[in-house]
């Protein structure tokens, strides 16, 4: 399962304390999203995993039965991202928990640059009841600011605990600020596919179109978001993809997709990576793919339900 | 061997307000007894068997200089690399000159590549831009194409290397083209793409031999400053145990004429891992390992704002002159509660602040604290004191505050921070000593060495000049009188240490530890104080001559 340029992704997880990270690092760490993931937090004794779950607990690592890890930055972070990416079989995806007091965008850069590793997305956690009086204090203010601004997805956390209209005033200022999506989440329950890598699991998996489910619950993660593949029978028109990514808006959370582009590109004939996250994307030329060696290639986006129509979406980049 | 020594010289400063002068100071198994005239001695010396020594009589007999804080273990990193800073050191080994200018630079690196021997990697330690310009690895290139060249900037803030480096690190390139804070053709790393560099050098700078060879010559550069007790206010940054063992080894030998006390790193930053209940229990189970010259005590390390070299630090408004941001070490929230659990343990806390925003969090802990549950004596420091203002010394004082401050900052960082951090009334007015000595606000001074040189004299004499490296006084009104900045660096020094009663001035009782001067620093005056000469140490009774 491992990416299709043979690099581990990195995801990191910023917000000021008591922003809900442990809460999101749990509930990653245990859903069934099929992943092995490795997470490093900075709180390790805030990890609070059912013990069912547990295969060892050694020091300052946790192993689980669905092949997840959860390591403590001891000392250095590179020291723990090598620790990781050591681990035999490879982790599918690391996650950082940044510290509260970090800057996320900075943090990233171990994503971007450590040997092995791949930068995925930053995704900023912000407490619904307590950001917007954070970022007026004297001491954390300015950096609260700094951390949204540095994020390529926000998650409002704990929505539950406030009404719809001051839910909804707290994305709306949060968006002012980041300029990226921002989705509200309680209790950490986020669909994967929004925070996580979509992984060449997923792009090899066969995914059918979901269907719509009852949308009473806008709040249920599952039901919050909506995927759609496009399986591309022939090379894209590179331009025309470079523009939708720049111009998708920030109801499309994620897109990821291996691609080949018409022989009219310089590019030649040769497999490329695209990834959108938030805003932020990116092309880049990759290994060959045995598996999609006879085919243009696959693509996958993520989308707020109800707001964007994924299947339409995507087919507008081979129609016509 | 005599009972008792007295030693003759031609003046002892006591540092002891009701004797502050005498002839004589006699000492028994490395303690003083008296101090005084050789003649009021007589009831001692008509009942033990002593012997007179006049070893000093041309000298002038001080408290042994107090250093309360420095890091040997970062020393023992550095010391091991050539210095190429635009201020001279003076080590004991050599006598390294200003380095100012690319032009410079570059010429001393050309001769330190002659001197070494081929293949070792040349490691030098003290570029900034502000001075020296830009220097990439094709400048390094031209230096050698075989030797690794790593040019490490004065704060610590990036490193560059060229390309015999690269190849003697095995760097993976593609991973570093990558990092957006490393520029692989420019042979730079800034920031976290130091991390990566350190990826492939820690083995090297932190193998058993080369470490204690540079923690030997820490113990040469704390003997030539002539101090003769230290404060590690960070042991065990590179681990622990490793440190621990590395200290025994090196420093706990019967030729090391000063002690260590040591506050531990490892909870400094909020201890995350740990139960504050269980940190507690861990500093105070410590004090079971000291050795003769190793001792921890219950003291322990905060974090507020970054590094002040660094430029790090936390600013209240207008802020840094670029629009860049300092850095918490410790969240607020966090800092607050660990303080607590520390000041309600009784714990005696010192607090690395920099930057006015990281002093006025720490400060509005204290009074918090001390609104909880009052307490006298509680030693509360403030370290290094970069920026902070007169109302917040003010307010220090009213809680009970003491400092202890990076002075050096003014000599060196003064005028660049004037012109590219802070601007010209923030920055003359760094390690603000004189409204701290109106206030009443008890300071020592420190060398965070290797921040500045491990030297109190010299620390003492910016103290109480404001003389920067540019040669201007930058806010007169803040220097310390000449008594205040002595002691500085040894009765207020031992305060802040927790030692007073044992160490930093001259009367019965205490260590027999003496800095022995060429000359007295009260008839030299502030502006010669650097320039005296340091015959060497007393240190426990026993003779250590520089």
């Amino acid at each position: 399962m491992t990416s299709p340029d043979g690099l581990v992704p990195v995801t990191v997880l910023g917000g000021y304390l008591g922003a809900g990270k442990t809460t999101l690092v749990n509930n990653l760490l245990t859903n069934n999203h099929g992943r092995r993931l490795a997470v490093l937090v900075n709180d390790f004794g805030a990890v609070n995993i059912d013990v069912d779950l547990i295969v060892s607990h050694d020091g300052d690592t946790i192993s689980l039965k669905n092949g997840c890890v959860c390591c403590s930055i001891s000392d250095a972070l590179g020291e723990s991202l090598d620790r990781v990416l050591a681990l035999d079989p490879q982790p599918d995806q690391i996650v950082i928990e940044a510290s509260g007091v970090a800057d996320p965008a900075k943090i990233a850069s171990y994503g971007y640059g450590w040997p092995g590793c791949r930068m995925d997305a930053v995704i900023v956690l912000a407490d619904v009841e307590t950001i917007q009086d954070k970022a007026k204090d004297q001491f954390v203010g300015e950096l609260i600011i700094r951390q949204l601004r540095g994020a390529d997805l926000v998650l409002v956390t704990k929505s539950d605990l406030v009404s719809e209209d001051a839910l909804n005033s707290v994305i709306c200022w949060a968006a002012d600020i980041a300029a990226v999506p921002v989705t509200p989440v309680s209790h950490g329950d986020i669909d994967p596919k929004v925070v996580l890598d979509l992984s060449s699991f997923d792009l090899d998996a066969k995914w059918e179109p979901q269907t719509s489910h009852d949308a009473d619950s806008i709040r249920s993660a599952e039901d919050m978001f909506e995927t759609a593949t496009l399986e591309l029978s022939r090379p894209l028109d590179r331009s025309r993809l470079e523009e939708a990514l720049a111009l998708w808006p920030q109801d499309v959370m994620r897109v990821k997709g291996i691609v080949r582009f018409s022989e009219d590109c310089d590019c030649g004939a040769e497999l490329h990576v695209v990834q959108r996250v938030g805003l932020r994307w990116s092309i880049e030329p990759t290994l060959p793919n045995t598996d999609l060696e006879d085919s243009g290639g696959r693509l996958m986006v993520v989308v707020r339900r109800a707001a964007v129509d994924a299947t339409s979406l995507i087919s507008g980049l081979v129609d016509g | 061997m005599a009972d008792i020594t007295v030693f003759l010289a031609r003046q002892v400063r006591t540092m002891e307000a009701s004797m502050p002068t005498a002839e004589a100071v006699a000492v028994r198994d490395g303690h003083i007894v008296e101090v005084g005239t050789l003649a009021a001695m007589t009831p001692w010396l008509d009942n033990y068997d002593h012997e007179v020594d006049d070893t000093f009589i041309d000298h002038v007999i001080m408290p042994g200089f107090i250093d309360p804080h420095l890091h040997p273990s970062m020393a023992a990193v550095l010391l091991p690399m050539e210095f190429t800073t635009v201020v001279e050191w003076d080590l004991p080994w050599s006598e390294i000159g200003a380095v100012n200018g690319r032009v410079e630079l570059l010429d001393r690196l050309i001769e330190l590549d002659a001197d070494l021997e081929p293949e070792a990697p040349l490691f030098a330690w003290g570029h900034h831009p502000i001075w020296h310009g830009e220097i990439d690895r094709e400048t390094l290139n031209e230096i050698s194409a075989t030797r690794p060249i790593i040019v490490w900037h004065r704060g610590y803030h990036s490193l560059i290397v060229n390309d015999a480096c690269y190849r003697w690190m095995d760097i993976d390139l593609d991973a570093a083209r990558r990092h957006p804070q490393i520029d692989v053709d420019k042979g730079a790393f800034f920031e976290t793409g130091l991390g990566f560099a350190y990826r492939y050098m820690t083995s090297f700078l932190l193998g058993t031999e080369r470490f204690r060879a540079g923690l030997d010559r820490m113990r040469q550069v704390i003997h030539h400053g002539g101090q003769t007790t230290i404060g590690d206010a960070a042991m065990g940054m590179y681990g622990f145990e490793e440190e621990w063992g590395h200290l025994k080894a090196v420093m706990e030998r019967p030729d090391t004429p000063f002690r260590i006390q040591l506050m531990p790193f490892e909870m400094a930053l909020g201890g995350e891992d740990d139960s504050d209940e269980a940190m507690i229990e861990r500093v105070l189970s410590y004090p079971q390992r000291n050795t003769h010259r190793l001792r921890f005590s219950d003291h322990v390390k905060m974090f507020a704002d970054g590094g002040f070299f660094a430029e790090l630090l936390m600013l209240k408004p207008p802020g840094h002159l670029d629009g860049r941001h300092g850095e918490w070490m410790t969240p607020p929230e966090r800092f607050e509660q660990v303080a607590r659990s520390f000041w309600n343990a009784g714990l005696k806390i010192h607090v690395h602040c920099t930057g006015d925003l990281g002093v006025e969090m720490t400060l509005s802990t204290l009074e918090k604290l001390q609104w909880e549950r009052p307490r006298f004596n509680h030693r509360f420091t403030f370290e290094h004191f970069g920026i902070s203002s007169a109302q917040q010394v003010a307010r220090m004082a009213e809680v009970g505050a003491l400092a202890s401050v990076n002075a050096y900052y003014v000599y060196e960082l003064s005028r660049a921070f004037a012109d590219h951090t802070l601007g010209y009334e923030r920055a003359s007015q760094m390690a603000r000593l004189g409204s701290l000595e109106r206030a009443g606000v008890r300071f020592a001074v420190h060398s965070d060495f290797t921040m500045a040189p491990a030297k109190p004299l010299n620390n003492a004499w910016v103290a109480a000049n404001r003389l920067n490296e540019a040669g201007e006084v930058m806010c007169p009104n803040e220097r310390a009188s000449l008594d205040a900045a002595l002691k500085a660096i040894t009765s207020n020094a031992a305060y802040v240490l927790g030692l007073e009663d044992e160490i930093g001035s001259l009367r019965w009782g205490k260590q027999a530890d003496f800095t022995i001067l060429e000359a007295d620093p009260y008839d030299v005056g502030a502006e010669g104080l650097r320039d005296i000469p340091i015959w060497g140490t007393v240190f426990e009774g026993e003779k250590f001559p520089i």
